[in-house]
């Protein structure tokens, strides 16, 4: 059963459509297989839909102090020709066929993974492979943000390490256990500076990792393994 | 430094803090333009929507022009996609904030990133009831044709493809358990599938 999930802040922002591409996905490939928290988000996006097309909304606007009250109301009338763009709009009748969904498998060591809905127009690039780790980054162009899908074959583990941002784990397939226990597939795990952690996969799993920081490894003779860490991130 | 309007205009503009939505006849005039490309409805739809949606955009992009494009974009989406909007699904409102987040969501990785892959409808599925059950009916059905396009392929070409694809040998494995060179296998593997390539187009149109 799925234990971790993203918190209410996340959520609100993923409806908002203000999160980068990298986290609404994890959050829509989460929801995916979440019923509680795909309910959660249909009914805030009925809120925040309702909310933000209510007249009154207008009113609640938060705006510079210099702006007067009466460029407000003009504001629309001056930028739009509404019936200049009515026209250009209904002036073809043609519709929006919507291609049914095909599903992409992506190859990790020979094992094929059914890739989420979500990731379907995203490009990789070439995998990568450290001893039991594969990873193949997804070209998001986020800056300072990097995702990755991430394989561990069985038995293998990333070494114990913390993060200076945030690291999320979006299990794909398989599990995976660390210091604070056992995760499904599914689980949504979001990490910060304060967390040090070594994750354990006995079975083998793919992840959809995002992080902002490289990980940086804590203990002893892993502490060579640093590279690593600007490997996994 | 930033103030909050609403205790500049609560006078001015206290009547309309009670306008309700009117929702059925929002669903009514959204079906019209899906059944009969009534323009009519669009332009009703347009009068509600757009001053709305301007000044959503407005709060999200620095520039009028910008705002403009999100409201131009979002009502061509909702003229050309009406016939996807389901009422029994949610309300039209759901449905157009959705339209329009996902436009805004597009623009602004185009902006910031430089990047034109349009992931929002991937993201937030506009058509909900692409995904439904029928889905897996289709998936079987195409399981089953492209096993009968791999049939007709020549005997060689069909043991590399599944050998590599059903069985998930490497392309390694497979020339050692077929005794053949490396590179006789990728030439097969690559021959067969521009052959699948182009029965599965030919008959996908």
């Amino acid at each position: 059963m799925i234990n971790h999930h993203p918190k209410f802040e996340l959520i609100q922002s993923f409806v908002d459509g203000d999160l980068p591409a990298s986290l609404s996905a994890a959050i829509a490939i989460h929801a995916d297989m979440c019923p509680q928290c795909q309910q959660q988000i249909a009914e805030l996006t009925d809120q925040v839909a309702e909310v933000s097309f209510e007249e009154a909304f207008l009113d609640r606007f938060i705006v510079d102090e210099n702006q007067s009250i009466e460029s407000v109301g003009e504001l629309n009338a001056d930028a739009l020709d509404i019936e200049d763009m009515i026209a250009q709009i209904t002036l073809s009748d043609d519709i929006d066929k919507v291609e049914p969904v095909v599903e992409k498998t992506m190859l990790f060591n020979n094992k094929a993974y059914t890739l989420p809905s979500a990731l379907n127009n995203m490009s990789f690039g070439k995998t990568s492979h450290i001893g039991k780790l594969s990873r193949a980054r997804i070209q998001l162009n986020e800056n300072e943000i990097h995702t990755s899908l991430l394989q561990i074959e069985p038995g293998g583990s990333v070494p114990q390490h913390t993060h200076k941002g945030f690291e999320l784990t979006l299990l794909l397939d398989g599990s995976f256990s660390d210091e604070r226990g056992e995760y499904v597939k599914g689980d949504f795990i979001m990490l910060d500076g304060s967390h040090t952690h070594n994750p354990v996969s006995a079975q083998g799993c793919l992840c959809y990792t995002v992080a902002n920081d490289a990980l940086h490894f804590t203990q002893g003779i892993n502490k060579l393994l640093n590279p690593i860490g600007t490997f996994i991130y | 430094m930033q103030t909050n309007l609403l205790s500049k205009v609560t006078n001015a503009k206290s009547s309309s803090m009670s306008d309700k939505i009117d929702h059925p006849q929002l669903c009514q005039w959204l079906n019209a333009v899906a059944t009969s490309r009534d323009k009519k409805a669009f332009t009703q739809l347009f009068h509600f929507f757009a001053p709305k949606i301007q000044r959503i955009a407005r709060n999200k992009f620095p520039n009028e022009a910008q705002a403009s494009e999100v409201v131009q974009e979002t009502m061509s989406n909702v003229w050309r996609k009406a016939h996807l909007f389901n009422q029994n699904k949610g309300a039209a409102t759901t449905w157009v904030y959705t339209v329009m987040r996902n436009v805004t969501f597009d623009m602004l990785r185009k902006i910031k990133g430089n990047k034109e892959d349009n992931l929002s409808d991937d993201i937030w599925p506009i058509a909900e009831s692409m995904t439904s059950e029928d889905e897996s009916f289709d998936d079987h059905l195409e399981n089953k044709q492209l096993l009968t396009v791999i049939e007709k392929l020549p005997e060689v070409q069909q043991q590399v493809v599944k050998g590599f694809y059903f069985m998930e040998m490497s392309q390694e494995q497979l020339a050692v358990h077929l005794n053949l060179p490396l590179g006789t296998i990728k030439s097969r593997l690559r021959l067969a599938l521009a052959k699948l390539k182009m029965q599965l187009g030919e008959e996908h149109d």
